[in-house]
């Protein structure tokens, strides 16, 4: 293999028995405190992520077979996607970077606070710290970088969240029946993958995700056009000062 | 009035000019810097933290100077009228060498449509950079200010180096506006014919 292959991490509802394992271990390796939350509506808890909370898990109650409810647990966390907003409007070199894993990683030195990445995120990830800095899951980059496994990924007892290769976890999941995963294709290929059974929707997750639209077109248009109508207004009036000369003082004064 | 000087613009106006000058220069090398993850930019400012400071607090100066220059040239703005639109459909004989304009007043039509531009984008610019600084945390807005934001910054960064030219090389005589104050009437009366004649009706009845 010439290049290093993009890593993933691969989440199965299915599987998930809700026992937010991952969400401990987050906090243990990433030495975030806890938080101190209301009265929770279900067992979901934190209610969202937080500068203090890079993952949780989404318990999604519902109506089941036979009036029996339906309980769903989906983890939640930065998707790293492959063609991702944050880094796209990020104003600071290196505060949003991408690691050889496929990972969006940050660097709080060079982070500036000018939170566009949390406007730009399609998946409203990123957060902010007492110092307004970004802060957000990062694939365990830490670990992953030495050879071992995220810890939310280490610690799940059931591999409801499984990291690894990323072809290799799209392809296990095909062989177990799963046509298409969330996140295959969409924004040039999530880095974290979710297998469901039923549609998006009903594990809480937005169809089709994409990029705000006045962020693509900011990116494509007015970003270059910047540097071309201040290089076309340079040029132009070059081209004007020699094409069509001023008139000089004196004519101007025979004018008269 | 005979020959000798005219004044075509005030101690404040001027000041007003330069300073916006400088404060333009700086949020415009910033913004670029912004634009396009410029590190060199570290050399003057130190790190991203310190110019995201300075972008800021000169963003401050810039809205207020903006606040003056709509009270110093929104109403020559609103004075557009019929021979302003026959100017510009001339390009202001900017055009040609033998070209001939219709007489224009205190500013040209040229003028008054660089002063819109400047209040339009100026207050653009002003607002969504308050709201991008000190209210982030309502998305739509973040993303409307940011769009606003730029196109702003591709108006000015356009418009910016053809006011330069066209108020310096290719109009002998105008630079000094903006330095001393004064212009020559006869220089006056050829540009800005309704202007001086205004100004000598006002005399002859004084």
């Amino acid at each position: 293999m010439a290049e290093t292959r993009r890593k993933a991490i691969l989440i199965s509802p299915e599987s998930c028995i809700g026992c937010r394992g991952c969400q401990t271990a987050c906090k243990a390796w990433n030495q975030l405190p806890g938080q101190k939350t209301g009265d929770p509506a279900n067992f979901q808890n934190p209610p969202d992520l937080a500068p203090t909370a890079f993952n949780l898990i989404r318990y999604i109650e519902m109506p089941g077979d036979a009036g029996q409810l339906r309980w769903l647990f989906v983890s939640r966390r930065c998707m790293h996607c492959g063609d991702a907003g944050c880094m796209k409007i990020c104003t600071a070199p290196g505060a949003l970077s991408r690691t050889k894993e496929g990972a969006v990683v940050y660097d709080q030195d060079k982070c500036i606070g000018c939170k566009l990445c949390s406007a730009s995120c399609p998946f409203d990830v990123p957060r902010f710290d007492g110092r307004d800095k970004v802060v957000k899951c990062h694939q365990c980059h830490d670990r992953t970088a030495e050879g071992f496994l995220p810890a939310c990924a280490k610690t799940c007892p059931t591999g409801a969240i499984r990291f690894g290769d990323r072809g290799e976890l799209i392809a296990t999941a095909k062989k177990a029946g799963y046509e298409k995963l969330y996140g295959e294709t969409d924004l040039e290929g999530l880095g974290t993958l979710y297998a469901f059974r039923e549609t998006p929707k009903t594990y809480g997750m937005i169809e089709n995700p994409a990029v705000p639209e006045s962020v693509v077109f900011w990116h494509r248009v007015l970003k270059p056009l910047s540097v071309i109508g201040t290089g076309a207004a340079v040029a132009l009036s070059l081209i004007h000062y020699i094409a069509v000369p001023p008139k000089r003082d004196e004519e101007v004064k025979r004018d008269d | 009035m005979t020959d000798g000087m005219i004044r075509k613009a005030g101690v404040f106006e001027i000041v007003n000019h330069w300073a916006m000058s400088i404060t333009f220069l700086v949020l415009g090398a910033t913004g670029f810097g912004f634009l396009f993850h410029m590190e060199k930019m570290n050399v003057i400012f130190g790190d991203f933290n310190r110019m995201r400071t300075v972008h800021n607090w000169f963003g401050v100066a810039f809205s207020v100077l903006v606040l003056f220059k709509i009270v110093l040239y929104l109403p020559h703005v609103l004075s557009f009228d019929g021979d302003d639109v026959r100017w510009l459909l001339q390009g202001g004989g900017y055009l040609s060498k033998n070209a001939v304009v219709p007489p224009q007043g205190k500013l040209n039509a040229g003028q008054k449509l660089f002063a819109a531009v400047i209040i339009v984008a100026g207050v653009a610019m002003a607002a969504s950079g308050f709201i991008i600084w000190l209210m982030p945390g309502v998305k739509r807005w973040l993303l409307l200010s940011q769009l606003a934001h730029n196109v702003s910054f591709d108006l000015l960064v356009f418009a910016i180096p053809i006011h330069i030219y066209l108020a310096s090389l290719a109009s002998p005589g105008s630079a000094r506006i903006m330095l001393s104050g004064t212009v020559p009437l006869a220089w006056a009366r050829k540009r800005h014919a309704k202007w001086v004649a205004a100004l000598e009706s006002k005399a002859a009845v004084e």
